[in-house]
């Protein structure tokens, strides 16, 4: 009975002592919890939708300068189809409208944000075995060594340690976890402090372009096409058949609601409320901890506004570039 | 370095537009205002992106050229009162802003 006692003696040593270090666990994982996980997931989600539509829309470009072009062609019969202009002037058909480069380059700095997205997204989903081993070696050996203890301990002189070994790893794994979280947490934090004035920088280039560069390029495309068909049919209706009327009838429907659509930058409403929801990010970021339930509550109200316009702009997107 | 009001000059090409389909013009009224659109819009591309050096006298008149033919074409009433004189502003405008392309500093 004594001998008994005085095995498991370790044990209840380190039960005693375990005891209320797990309790403290326990208490401390629900409240440090990592903060980043669902926002960030829906950024990186919202940013890769964003950086997606309008990719296409800057691809689009310079095939939609050939439509248009190539609609005036057809509209009328008195003009031949060149490549440069009777000035010398290339025409969207012998030179793109708007630089290659020039639109590669405007991709480029929309993917860069969508890795930027990415990477924040990584930083708070790391994979979970990966980083374990990275948190025990953080922790220190004596953490680690205590599960290692449990494990040599099992089915040798203590046979009630195989109970202990799964509530200790568990426990080094809550505490890494903890420490991970905590870690973590600063490390996103100070991403996207480092990362926002680039990304800023970025974003406020493009909805410029969006403005005073692809605006102005698109509505007054979008109404070019719609006078060009209206034109079209009114000089040649009287020699269409009931069946072509209705298919260019047709057509100027299309060009019309492009038109409408074309108005109010749609591509710049996007940027701007990507804006809007990467500033309350980085609000949320650097917001003391007592402030964090508002700055978290402005972040989600401005993902969801982003998000609705992100659905708005692909719909008219779609009817601009086709 | 200075750039062309081409905001403005977007407002004057979706006016002639609007005038092209606009059945209280005469038909060739509504064909010239087409073909002054799409010149002007030619134009729009290729200075949208066009930088000019400070104080470059002809982009300064080019867009107190623009605000002016721009305030008359917002005027329907005017515009319906003398087309030819409409159309006359507007290609003077197209002759303008032509020019303008040589003297560009830069194009971004």
């Amino acid at each position: 009975m004594r001998k008994n006692f005085a095995r498991r003696r370790p044990t209840i040593a380190l039960v005693l002592y375990l005891g209320p270090l797990i309790l403290a666990v326990a208490v401390l994982s629900g409240c440090i919890g990592n903060r980043y996980v669902a926002p960030l997931t829906t950024f990186r989600n919202e940013t890769r939708q964003t950086v997606g539509v309008l990719s296409d829309f800057y691809a689009s470009r310079n095939s939609y300068e050939i439509d248009i072009y190539l609609q005036t062609i057809a509209a009328d019969q008195s003009q031949k189809i060149q490549e440069k202009d009777s000035q010398g002037h290339p025409t969207p058909l012998g030179a793109p409208v708007f630089s290659p480069a020039g639109i590669k380059a405007r991709m480029d700095a929309l993917n860069l944000v969508g890795v930027y997205a990415g990477k924040l997204y990584d930083l708070a989903n790391p994979d979970q075995s990966a980083s374990f081993g990275d948190a025990a070696n953080a922790l220190g050996k004596n953490l680690s060594s205590l599960s290692d203890t449990f494990q040599k301990l099992d089915g040798t002189s203590d046979p009630t340690a195989k109970n202990y070994i799964g509530l200790v790893s568990g426990l080094v794994g809550t505490i890494g976890q903890m420490y991970i979280d905590r870690k973590r947490d600063e490390l996103i934090t100070s991403a996207i402090r480092t990362g926002a004035p680039q990304v800023d920088a970025i974003l406020s280039q493009i909805r410029d372009d969006m403005d005073k560069i692809f605006s102005l390029e698109v509505t007054t495309g979008a109404n070019d096409k719609l006078a060009t068909l209206i034109r079209a049919y009114n000089e040649g209706r009287e020699k269409l058949t009931f069946e072509q009327r209705v298919s260019r009838l047709a057509e100027v429907k299309a060009a019309a609601n492009e038109a409408a659509a074309a108005v109010g930058s749609a591509p710049s409403n996007v940027v701007a409320a990507m804006m809007d929801a990467h500033t309350k990010l980085v609000k949320f970021a650097n917001s003391p901890k007592k402030q964090r339930p508002g700055s978290f509550a402005e972040f989600n109200s401005a993902l969801q506004g982003w998000t609705t316009q992100i659905q708005t702009v692909a719909s008219q997107i779609k009817l601009i570039i086709h | 370095m200075i750039t062309v009001d081409t905001t403005t000059l977007a407002d004057i090409i979706n006016q002639c537009f609007a005038f092209s389909a606009d059945g209280r013009f005469s038909d060739d009224q509504q064909g010239d205002f087409l073909a002054d659109g799409k010149r002007l819009r030619g134009l729009l591309l290729n200075l949208i992106s066009a930088q000019f050096n400070d104080g470059t006298q002809s982009v300064l008149d080019a867009n107190i050229k623009l605000t002016e033919v721009n305030k008359q074409l917002d005027k329907d009433a005017v515009v319906l009162a003398n087309a030819t004189q409409a159309l006359n502003n507007v290609a003077n405008l197209v002759g303008t802003l032509d020019k303008l392309l040589n003297v560009a500093a830069s194009f971004l």
